[in-house]
C-alpha cells in the first residue's frame, strides 16, 4: 500500500518537474510576443506623440499584459525617482529585476538590454531605427523560441512522467 | 516731455534652487555651497564640454575652482566633463531627446519655473533648414528672475484714464537693458489692475514667441503675467496676434521684439479692431528706430502714443525717456 502511494507521489513529482520545464519553453514565445507589442507601442509613443520616456513607459505598463507590465512600470519608476540616472541605467536596472521571474533566455535579454543603450538619447528618426532593429531581432528570437518550444514542450512532459516511472520500476 | 523714472527692483525670487536640481549631484553641491550674496545674484551657469565651468552673477562672470571656491582665473577651474553634460541634458529632457526636437531647433529649452537653457552643438540640416542639434557641447542655464514692481512707477504715465485702458506703447532699448522684465511686469499690472490708480485691469492677449515673457512650461506660464492674460506660447508674432484678435477678444495685445513688415501689418489689424498694443523693439535711439523701414512705417501711422526708452544709466531697467506720441516729429 505504502509502496503504491510512494510510486504515485514519485511519478507525479517527476511529471510536475517535467511540466514546469516544458511550460517555460512554451512561455518564452508568448513573452517575446508581449515584448514585441509593447515595443511597438513605445515606437508609436516616440515617433508620433514624442511622449517623454517616463510617461511613455508608464503608459505602456498600463496597457500591456501583467507579466511584461511589471518591467515597464519598474523602468518608468527608476527614471522618475533616480535623478541623473540615464535611460540606459534605468532600463538595465529594471531588466535585472525582471530577469528572475522571466522565461527569456540570455540572448533575448541581451537584445532588450542593448536597446537601453540608445533609448532617449537621439532624435525621433534615430529612435525609430533602433526600435525597429530591436523588433526585428526579437522577431527572429521569437521564431527560434517557437521552434524549440515545439520540440521541447512534448519532450519534457514525457521525460518527466517517464523518468518518474523508470525510477519507480528501478526501485520496485 | 522727457522724464526719468527710477525703477526700484522688487524682491528677488530665489530662482537658483529651482535650477540646481538639473545639474549632476557633484556640481549641484559645489554651487549650493557658494556664499549667499553670490547665489542671490546668480544669473547664468555655463557648461561647455571639456572646458572650465563659468558662472555669471551680477553682470560679471567667474570660474569655479575644483574645491568650490569662486576664482577669476581659469587655471584651476572645474572642467565640465562629457558625463556632466550628458546628465544635465538627461535631466532637462526627461531622458528623451526626441521629445525636444522643436526646442533643439530653436536652440533653447524652458524649464519649470520659467528658467531657460540655451543649447549649442552640431546642427543637423534638412533642405538647408536646421532640423535639430546633435553632439550638444554648450549649455547656458539662465536663471529667470521675476522682478515684480519694475513697471509700477511707469504705469501711471501709460494709462489712458479716459478709456480706462493702456495707451498704445512701444518700449525700446539696446539689448540687455531689461525690456523683457519690464514688459512682463507691465503685462501683470495691465492684466490684474491697480486699484490705487483706479485702473481695474483689462484682458490681455500675449504672443510669447520665444517663451521669454511668460516663461511657459508645457503651455502654462511660470511667471506671474496677471489674472486676465491669455498666452500664446511659441507662436509666430504676426500669426499669433491675428489668432488672439479673432478668438480671445483681448483689450490689449502684447508681444516683444517686433521689426518685420508682417508684424506691422498684423499690428495694423489690431489697431483697426480698437485693441491697444504694448510692444518692444530693439533700438538704442529714436533715430535708429526710424531708420528701419518697417518701423518707420509704423511711426507714419501716427498711432503710438507712448515711446519708452530703457537704458542702464542707473542699473538695468532704468527708464531713460518717455516720449508722448504728439512729441514725435511727423516723418515722411
Amino acid at each position: 500500500m505504502f509502496k503504491l502511494i510512494g510510486a504515485i507521489l514519485l511519478i507525479s513529482t517527476c511529471g510536475y518537474v517535467g511540466w514546469q520545464v516544458s511550460r517555460s519553453y512554451a512561455h518564452r514565445p508568448v513573452e517575446l510576443r508581449q515584448f514585441m507589442s509593447a515595443l511597438q507601442m513605445l515606437e508609436t509613443e516616440i515617433i508620433y506623440a514624442a511622449t517623454p520616456l517616463p510617461d511613455a513607459l508608464s503608459g505602456i505598463a498600463e496597457r500591456v499584459d501583467t507579466r511584461v507590465s511589471s518591467f515597464f512600470a519598474q523602468a518608468a519608476k527608476e527614471l522618475k525617482t533616480t535623478r541623473g540616472s540615464s535611460a540606459r541605467e534605468a532600463w538595465s536596472a529594471a531588466l535585472d529585476r525582471y530577469r528572475a521571474d522571466s522565461t527569456l533566455d540570455r540572448g533575448d535579454l541581451g537584445i532588450l538590454n542593448s536597446l537601453g543603450y540608445n533609448l532617449g538619447i537621439s532624435d525621433r528618426d534615430d529612435q525609430a531605427k533602433h526600435l525597429r532593429l530591436t523588433l526585428e531581432q526579437l522577431k527572429m528570437a521569437h521564431a527560434r523560441a517557437e521552434e524549440t518550444a515545439v520540440k521541447n514542450v512534448k519532450l519534457w512532459n514525457y521525460v518527466g512522467l517517464l523518468g518518474g516511472m523508470i525510477i519507480v520500476l528501478a526501485l520496485y | 516731455m522727457n522724464g526719468v523714472v527710477q525703477v526700484k527692483p522688487g524682491m528677488h525670487s530665489r530662482g537658483w534652487d529651482e535650477v540646481l536640481p538639473v545639474l549632476p549631484p557633484n556640481l549641484e553641491k559645489m554651487i549650493a555651497r557658494l556664499p549667499d550674496h553670490i547665489l542671490a545674484r546668480l544669473e547664468e551657469i555655463r557648461l561647455r564640454r571639456d572646458r572650465p565651468l563659468v558662472l555669471g552673477a551680477g553682470g560679471q562672470d567667474f570660474f569655479l575652482r575644483r574645491d568650490g571656491q569662486p576664482d577669476s582665473i581659469p587655471e584651476s577651474a572645474y572642467i565640465t566633463s562629457g558625463d556632466d553634460m550628458e546628465k544635465v541634458i538627461h535631466n532637462i529632457s526627461g531622458a528623451s531627446i526626441y521629445a525636444l526636437e522643436e526646442e533643439l531647433r530653436n536652440g533653447y529649452i524652458t524649464l519649470p519655473g520659467g528658467h531657460r537653457v540655451g543649447l549649442t552643438g552640431r546642427a543637423v540640416l534638412e533642405n538647408g533648414q536646421v532640423k535639430t542639434l546633435k553632439y550638444l557641447s554648450g549649455l547656458n542655464i539662465r536663471i529667470g528672475r521675476e522682478i515684480k514692481g519694475t513697471a509700477a512707477a511707469l504705469l501711471p504715465r501709460l494709462l489712458d484714464q479716459a478709456a480706462s485702458n493702456i495707451h498704445h506703447t512701444v518700449i525700446f532699448s539696446p539689448p540687455r537693458c531689461g525690456k523683457t522684465t519690464l514688459l512682463r511686469d507691465l503685462v501683470r499690472l495691465a492684466s490684474s489692475g491697480v486699484p490705487q490708480l483706479n485702473y481695474p485691469g483689462r484682458t490681455v492677449g500675449l504672443v510669447d514667441e520665444r517663451s521669454e515673457i511668460a516663461g511657459c512650461y508645457r503651455g502654462v506660464p511660470q511667471m506671474d503675467v496677471g489674472v486676465r492674460t491669455d498666452v500664446l506660447d511659441g507662436c509666430p508674432k504676426a500669426q499669433g496676434m491675428m489668432m488672439l484678435l479673432r478668438s480671445m477678444s483681448p483689450d490689449i495685445i502684447v508681444t516683444d521684439e517686433i521689426g518685420k513688415m508682417e508684424d506691422i501689418a498684423a499690428l495694423e489689424e489690431v489697431f483697426n479692431a480698437g485693441v491697444r498694443i504694448i510692444v518692444t523693439i530693439h533700438a538704442s535711439s529714436m533715430r535708429e528706430l526710424t531708420n528701419r523701414p518697417a518701423l518707420k512705417y509704423l511711426l507714419q501711422l501716427n498711432i503710438i502714443q507712448r515711446f519708452v526708452l530703457l537704458g542702464r544709466s542707473r542699473g538695468v531697467g532704468t527708464v531713460e525717456k518717455i516720449l508722448y506720441g504728439n512729441e514725435v516729429p511727423p516723418r515722411r
